[in-house]
């Protein structure tokens, strides 16, 4: 079977997913891809320049609160809520993403776990604007530029968060095999080498947090006109352990790994949270098991085995293969 | 209230929250200097010690018996996890897996917490014998807070003995400095280091057994605790046990005297106070350097 | 005026001087050889010259240019190239792209994140030809961390190379090479300066490669120099072959 076909297949999968399956799955199909991209956008750090963070929760909470209260109080179209909710989340990341790339390791990881916690924090301290812990709600869906409404309905929405996660993911796998991304390939490998080569890391690894905040806002901004709400825990650690947690157990540095190991995760969740209470907790011992076992994570240890599978952009140069598809 | 009584009020505050966050502290710190990881999983595992210390002090109703068991069971805990998990992962260069094993414990101990003890917060209350007011100087203070500093005191002492004076603080030293050669001397190092961890372990879930009278066990306290106590490991040094102490009492100071003086940037201050020390010194005040 | 010039460099670790007024200069065109018995601070040396330490006195001019205050990217970006005594390669890619990486720092087009082909290709051919000079070619698509010790050596000079730079930094760079090796070694290094505007700081242990390719000669012990000159002269020094000559051989 040509990778060729397998696209094919797999975008009319998904072109007409929604005429498929019940209107209840719907959700949670919209619900798992918006968490892909949360995922791919996490992988963008942790897997492409070991920049592990704790504190991801807080772009996703980003993305979603903004997005709430441009949507709410100004009524804009909602492409433009969603873009300007996006160039908040960058914004604000810039100086996060300064701070925290001073730092290496476990002190990165802490600075960007204390930052979510103080997003989670304000949030409860500007209430008035934020609601509290009640969260704002009613976050409407207000038709596009040009009367353009077709987003409005649940169909529609399933469209638009299909062609920003495909958009996204092109626009990462570009990244990761352009000049930049060789670059983030050699900080991942060897830091100080990198350095020693003529490299401003620091500002490679700053830009590589800032777009990794911009793809989590985006998701979080998708998220809230969908279900109607936001709440403070958008923020909370675990749910920054739920993403982080994804991206490894799908396989970190592949991009899709962390996008279908998301989206499966969301939906095994929804499913599975129904029959038992102990799913976080068998979760969270299957993270264990592959932090151990298996690091390269599920679609790391598929593509070891069927060749060509990933589109493996950190390893073998883009110049050798600049028109390998997938 | 007079201008010294407020000092001594919010002192002996300082001194008790101090207190709290020694035994957290010196634990993570003692755990780096062995085996060169942060344990993300300690706040978990203090916000564990209060829920069995609750559990015990329900079972047993006595709320001593409690503050020795829940550290020891623990503590045991802990050996188990570095013997089944940590231990695997020494050959490893990568530094990440370290910090997501211990992420992973923290996530899976949360769960189990919630499992056990469910969602809501813990009644804990101060038992009855340390219940009380005392006087000091004419300024009320709340007698179980006086223990916690007593507690802390004594704690220091006894594990600053302990590291210098017996044989087998000697050994752990040696381990933290160099543990190849301990190694090549014959002794069993990673028995030294499961001991330490358990240790290290047991130390913050002693402080989560004070603490659940006090801040009333809930599901969210292990966090802001874990990032408490790694500021103070960075303000004293990583792996540096009389550096855990000075943290303690810096960071304590800073934030019952900052509460009161910059209520709006309370929130705020830990993280500044953290940003400040890594960016000055990312190894510490009196750590080695990196 | 000498491509680099070391004034009165020092380097104190507390109480422990590594590096004590060191003076060096190399001109251009010139190989100079750093040698002096282990802790003599020979690579300590080094990370003062590419910034990776900042010296406790002294300074480091590099064309005339203080190098005072540069982050350790920028003087690598002013035309200096090191290698490390711990081999230092990115274990999982493949020599081509090690190479590759190296040759793209001295790109403007580095920044730019998608597309990028002109860059790609670009790099990619003064990545072959590094590789063709190193005689690494049928490396090219084996990851670099699979290749022998020897061969990762080497390939680290080629990334050092594939930088373009004025000034080539080389710390023991026949460190567990083998016999063979190290002649394939020299002589390459031989052939690339006959031909470019390079000039070359060697530190190493083996004597013979030195008196081979250096033109001149500082010797370090303790952190002091000791002696400086032309081959000829340094061996002769009697207080050279006290300190260091006749431990070693």
């Amino acid at each position: 079977m040509s990778r060729r076909l397998l696209l094919l297949i797999g975008a009319a999968v998904a072109l007409l997913l929604p005429f498929a399956v019940p209107q209840y799955s719907l959700t949670i199909i919209i619900e798992a891809l918006i968490f892909g991209l949360f995922a791919m956008s996490l992988d963008l750090m942790v897997g492409y320049c070991k920049l592990y963070s704790f504190g991801h929760a807080a772009a996703y909470g980003l993305g979603a609160y903004s997005a709430a209260m441009l949507l709410k109080s100004l009524a804009l179209p909602l492409p433009i809520g969603i873009v300007l909710a996006v160039g908040i989340t960058v914004l604000i990341a810039l100086p996060i993403a300064w701070v925290c790339t001073r730092s290496t390791g476990v002190s990165f990881a802490m600075l960007t776990l204390a930052f979510a916690q103080l997003g989670f924090a304000m949030l409860y301290r500007f209430k008035d604007w934020t609601g509290g812990s009640d969260g704002i709600d009613g976050i409407p869906r207000p038709p596009g530029p040009l009367g353009i409404t077709w987003f409005q309905g649940k169909l529609g929405y399933y469209y638009l968060v299909l062609f920003c996660l495909v958009g996204s993911y092109l626009f990462c796998r570009a990244i990761v095999r352009s000049p930049f991304g060789a670059v983030l390939s050699g900080i991942r490998e060897n830091e100080a080498k990198t350095r020693a080569l003529g490299y401003n890391t620091r500002a490679y690894k700053l830009a590589t947090v800032v777009l990794a905040y911009g793809f989590g806002g985006l998701a979080g901004a998708l998220y809230a006109p969908f279900a109607g709400f936001a709440s403070p825990e958008l923020f909370f650690w675990l749910a920054s352990g739920r993403v982080l947690i994804m991206v490894i157990v799908g396989g970190a540095g592949t991009l899709i790994g962390p996008i279908l190991g998301g989206a499966s995760f969301l939906v095994l969740e929804h499913e599975l949270s129904q029959i038992t209470d102990l799913w976080p907790l068998i979760f969270g011992s299957a993270f264990i098991g592959f932090i151990l076992f298996a690091p390269q994570g599920i679609w790391g240890l598929l593509s070891a085995r069927i060749a060509g599978l990933t589109p493996a952009p950190a390893r073998p140069t883009a110049a050798e293969a600049p028109d390998a598809a997938a | 209230m007079s201008f010294t009584g407020f000092l001594l009020t919010q002192c002996l505050n300082a001194l008790s929250q101090a207190s709290l966050l020694f035994f957290i502290a010196c634990g993570l710190t003692l755990i780096f200097g062995i085996m060169r990881i942060v344990n993300f999983a300690h706040g978990v595992i203090y916000m564990l010690g209060a829920y069995v210390g609750y559990t015990m002090l329900m079972l047993s109703g006595s709320f001593l018996l409690s503050l020795l068991l829940a550290p020891i069971a623990v503590g045991a805990v802990g050996m188990a996890f570095e013997r089944l998990f940590l231990r695997r992962l020494y050959g490893r260069r990568d530094g990440g897996a370290y910090l997501m094993v211990t992420f992973g414990l923290a996530v899976v101990l949360s769960e189990v917490i919630r499992l056990i003890w469910g969602a809501q917060p813990l009644g804990a209350s101060i038992p009855d014998f340390l219940r009380g007011i005392v006087l000091i100087l004419n300024q009320p203070f709340p007698l179980y807070r006086l223990f916690l500093i007593a507690l802390g005191v004594g704690a220091a002492l006894l594990l600053w003995q302990f590291l210098e004076r017996t044989r087998a603080g000697l050994l752990i030293r040696a381990v933290s400095q160099n543990s190849e050669m301990v190694h090549a001397l014959g002794t069993d190092v990673d028995f030294v280091r499961t001991a330490v961890f358990g240790l290290g372990c047991a130390m913050a879930a002693f402080g989560g057994v004070l603490a659940g009278p006090l801040v009333t066990a809930f599901l969210g306290m292990g966090t802001n605790v874990v990032i408490d106590a790694f500021v103070i490991v960075i303000i004293g040094g990583m792996g540096s046990f009389l550096g855990s102490i000075i943290g303690s009492l810096l960071v304590a100071f800073v934030q019952v005297f900052g509460s009161y003086y910059f209520q709006d940037l309370a929130l705020a201050l830990m993280y500044i106070l953290m940003l400040a020390v890594l960016v000055v010194r990312p190894g510490g005040l009196l750590g080695r350097e990196e | 005026m000498p491509l680099l010039e070391c004034k009165g460099l020092a380097k104190r670790f507390g109480a422990l001087v590594a590096v004590d007024a060191v003076d060096m200069a190399v001109e251009q065109g010139q190989i100079r050889a750093v040698i002096g018995p282990n802790g003599a601070g020979k690579s300590t040396l080094f990370n003062l010259i590419t910034r990776v330490l900042q010296p406790s006195s002294g300074r480091v001019l590099f064309a005339g240019e203080d190098l005072a205050g540069l982050p350790v990217h920028a003087v690598a970006q002013r035309g200096i190239a090191r290698t490390f005594q711990l081999c230092h390669v990115f274990p999982n890619l493949t020599a081509r792209e090690n190479v590759r990486i190296a040759a793209q720092a001295r790109e403007d087009g580095r920044w730019r994140f998608l597309g990028g082909g002109g860059v790609l290709g670009r790099s990619g051919t003064v990545a072959d030809a590094a590789l063709e000079r190193l005689r690494l070619t049928r490396f090219a698509g084996t990851l670099a961390g699979m290749m022998s010790h020897g061969d990762q050596r080497l390939l680290e000079v080629a990334m050092a190379l594939a930088q373009q730079p004025r000034l080539l930094m080389l710390d023991e760079p026949t460190q567990g090479l083998s016999i063979e090796e190290t002649d394939r070694a020299v002589e390459i290094l031989r052939s690339m300066l006959a031909e470019g505007d390079l000039s070359v700081i060697l530190v190493e242990h083996d004597m013979e490669v030195v008196f081979k390719l250096a033109h001149a000669i500082t010797v370090l012990h303790r952190g002091r120099v000791i002696a400086d000159g032309p081959p000829e002269v340094v061996r002769a020094d009697a207080e050279v072959q006290r300190a260091y000559l006749g431990e070693s051989e």
